[in-house]
């Protein structure tokens, strides 16, 4: 079950258009972050049941930030979330181990459809 | 009911095509041109009438037409023409198909969702005439028709930078006709420039396309040899050499005949410059004149 | 300069942010070649301070190429792409070969222009297009002018323009992946589009709602 999502972006409008996008009846517990550095140390203060994690961010960027929670917990469930989703980037972040993509600008209907694949994901382990 | 009358009365072509590449709309100024009615063309994909069309940069400015909504241009100078329609009002030009220049671009839906793609085609061979005569007189040698010497020397400077970059074999041949001087003297100036124009007639029909040749000054001609390596220019030498060595001109009731010598450079590890090519191709001219004439000489 | 609100301009980056991302995933699929576009920096001033900031922005460039295209709807507003002169010449390796022979019925020279313009045409359309797209816009360009020379005397690039008008400067470096091309791509928003563009980005975070 998802309970705890943590949305990490260096933008505040597209964290607030993510936390817009995300069902309200569902009682989910978001943090944010705004770079990569604090991802990580957001994700192992909270434990999220799932990660939406921007690429392109200062400091450190979404590659490396989910190369190294994926280093801290190898069951971390990560989804990238870019506008950039030609088959080179995606190659690259499913490599290092984000379990899908969710194409910006989010929409209702394409978080929802990612919700339900990660619960899926979660319950059959 | 206005639109489409405009449609049909402009002066320019209009086809609009749905994203599978079918003819969607063909306007009467097409009908006229193509001699294809719209109703035989609506429905069809526009390669079935025009499959020169089916190429990759057609596709990739309807892709992006398609996916952006931007507009593609296509210049005559790149494409010359779109649809192969015989030229009607070409002057004396040399175009055989009308000088097209072209926009593409988007039409959208009511909900700005893009439905279809136009392309415009504009008449432009008139202009092209007056460029490509502009052109000619410019690059021309007035006497033999051939280039001039300043075209040339653009040209070598174009073709030495390209071929070193693609690290090509390229080689420059000068040819200068042997004992001009005394043609001149023994049948009079006309018959001298007689001499220069069947001669470059007959070195014209003996050389390839891509090769160009130049007169660069009196009796001096230059052949510039793309993708061509020195000794495959020395065979190419020798057989101008033979040609001219065997041919005969008839200038009034007397017949002419004379040698030419020649001299080869190529494009090697140590030659810095287009200047340097030349020169190296005119010592080896030199070289040519002093062994006794009628010779190929490579630098 | 305070024409925008801190939250305006978080909106204006992040629209950017997705309409640059989503071209260059765009343009990868249509010409089939990886591009990378950097996360575009904005800024907002006068048109008589751009001269300066062109030339604090391209520098180490000889000679260039300039290419600028108009184009005009509610978000109207020019847009520039300037590379090293010598980089033409991979373009033309990267774009021309194929159907179109340099040596047959184009001189060399002409041939890099006619390229150069069509993959201007196409950045600026896919950044524009994606722009216009997530605005929910529609906007009509006028045909790309390419010129070359020396790197200097940038007040030309904007002598059309009235200097005393705000605009918003959009700077992104492309790169043609793997071929070691790249450039700089610039976007002037003009006055008139200011307050429509103010409105569409509070329109733009409202439809997420719906």
């Amino acid at each position: 079950m998802i309970k705890k999502i943590l949305i990490v972006d260096d933008s505040p409008i597209a964290r607030k258009i993510m936390k817009t996008c995300l069902p309200k009846d569902r009682g989910y517990e978001i943090s944010e972050a705004t770079n990569g550095q604090e991802g990580i140390d957001k994700y192992l203060s909270v434990k999220p049941d799932l990660t939406f994690m921007d690429l392109t961010m200062p400091k450190l960027d979404g590659y490396k930030a989910t190369e190294e929670i994926k280093k801290i917990d190898k069951n971390a469930m990560i989804v990238a979330a870019t506008a950039d989703i030609q088959p080179k980037s995606l190659e690259r972040i499913m490599a290092l181990g984000a379990f899908t993509v969710l194409k910006k600008p989010p929409r209702k209907s394409s978080l929802e459809e990612i919700l339900d694949k990660v619960e899926k994901q979660l319950t059959e382990k | 009911m206005i639109f489409s009358q405009i449609f049909d009365m402009v002066n320019v072509g209009i086809v609009i095509l749905d994203k599978d590449y079918n003819v969607f709309k063909w306007n009467r100024w097409l009908e006229a041109r193509s001699k294809i009615p719209s109703e035989k063309i609506i429905g069809k994909s526009i390669f079935e009438f025009f499959p020169e069309l089916n190429k990759s940069w057609f596709h990739r400015s309807f892709k992006t037409v398609m996916s952006f909504g931007n507009f593609s241009f296509f210049s005559q100078k790149l494409h010359s023409y779109f649809f192969p329609f015989k030229a009607s009002n070409a002057l004396d030009s040399k175009f055989e198909y009308m000088q097209q220049s072209c926009t593409m671009g988007p039409i959208r839906d009511k909900n700005n969702a893009i439905e279809y793609v136009y392309i415009m085609v504009q008449d432009v061979t008139e202009i092209a005439a007056y460029e490509q005569k502009l052109v000619e007189l410019n690059t021309e040698d007035g006497l033999t028709g051939i280039y001039n010497r300043r075209y040339l020397e653009k040209k070598i400077e174009e073709e030495f930078a390209r071929h070193q970059r693609y690290a090509r074999p390229f080689s420059v041949v000068m040819a200068d006709i042997d004992f001009f001087k005394k043609i001149n003297d023994t049948y009079g100036h006309q018959c001298g420039d007689f001499v220069l124009q069947e001669f470059t007639k007959t070195i014209s029909a003996s050389i390839r396309k891509v090769d160009i040749f130049a007169r660069y000054g009196g009796e001096e001609f230059c052949l510039l040899l793309p993708e061509t390596p020195g000794k495959a220019a020395e065979l190419v030498a020798e057989n101008l050499r033979d040609i001219v060595e065997k041919s005969s001109y008839r200038y009034g009731d007397t017949d002419i005949r004379f040698t030419v010598s020649l001299g080869i450079s190529e494009l090697s590890d140590g030659v810095e410059s287009a200047k340097e090519l030349l020169t190296r191709a005119d010592m080896a001219l030199y070289k040519a004149k002093k062994s006794g004439r009628n010779k190929v000489v490579l630098h | 300069m305070t024409l925008f609100s801190d939250e305006e301009k978080d909106i204006l980056q992040e629209v950017m942010n997705i309409a640059f991302g989503n071209a260059t995933a765009d343009l990868a699929e249509v010409i089939d070649i990886f591009v990378v576009l950097t996360v575009p920096q904005i800024q907002v001033m006068k048109i008589s301070e751009l001269p300066t900031y062109f030339e604090k922005n391209i520098h180490g460039f000889e000679r260039i190429w300039k290419l600028d295209q108009e184009f005009w709807g509610d978000f109207s507003g020019s847009g520039f792409l300037i590379f090293p002169e010598q980089i033409g010449k991979s373009l033309v390796e990267l774009f021309g070969t194929g159907d179109l022979d340099p040596t047959e019925n184009n001189p060399f020279d002409s041939l890099e222009k006619e390229i150069l313009l069509e993959v201007g045409n196409i950045l600026v359309g896919a950044c524009v297009g994606k722009i216009a797209e997530l605005l929910d816009t529609r906007v009509t360009y006028s045909p790309p002018i390419a010129s070359q020379g020396e790197c200097s005397n940038f007040a030309r690039l904007v002598e059309n323009y009235d200097s005393d008008q705000t605009a918003i400067i959009m700077k992104t470096v492309f790169e043609f992946e793997n071929h070691n091309i790249s450039g700089l791509l610039f976007f002037i928003t003009s006055q008139d589009s200011i307050e429509w563009l103010k409105k569409s980005l509070y329109d733009y975070l409202e439809s997420f709602d719906e």
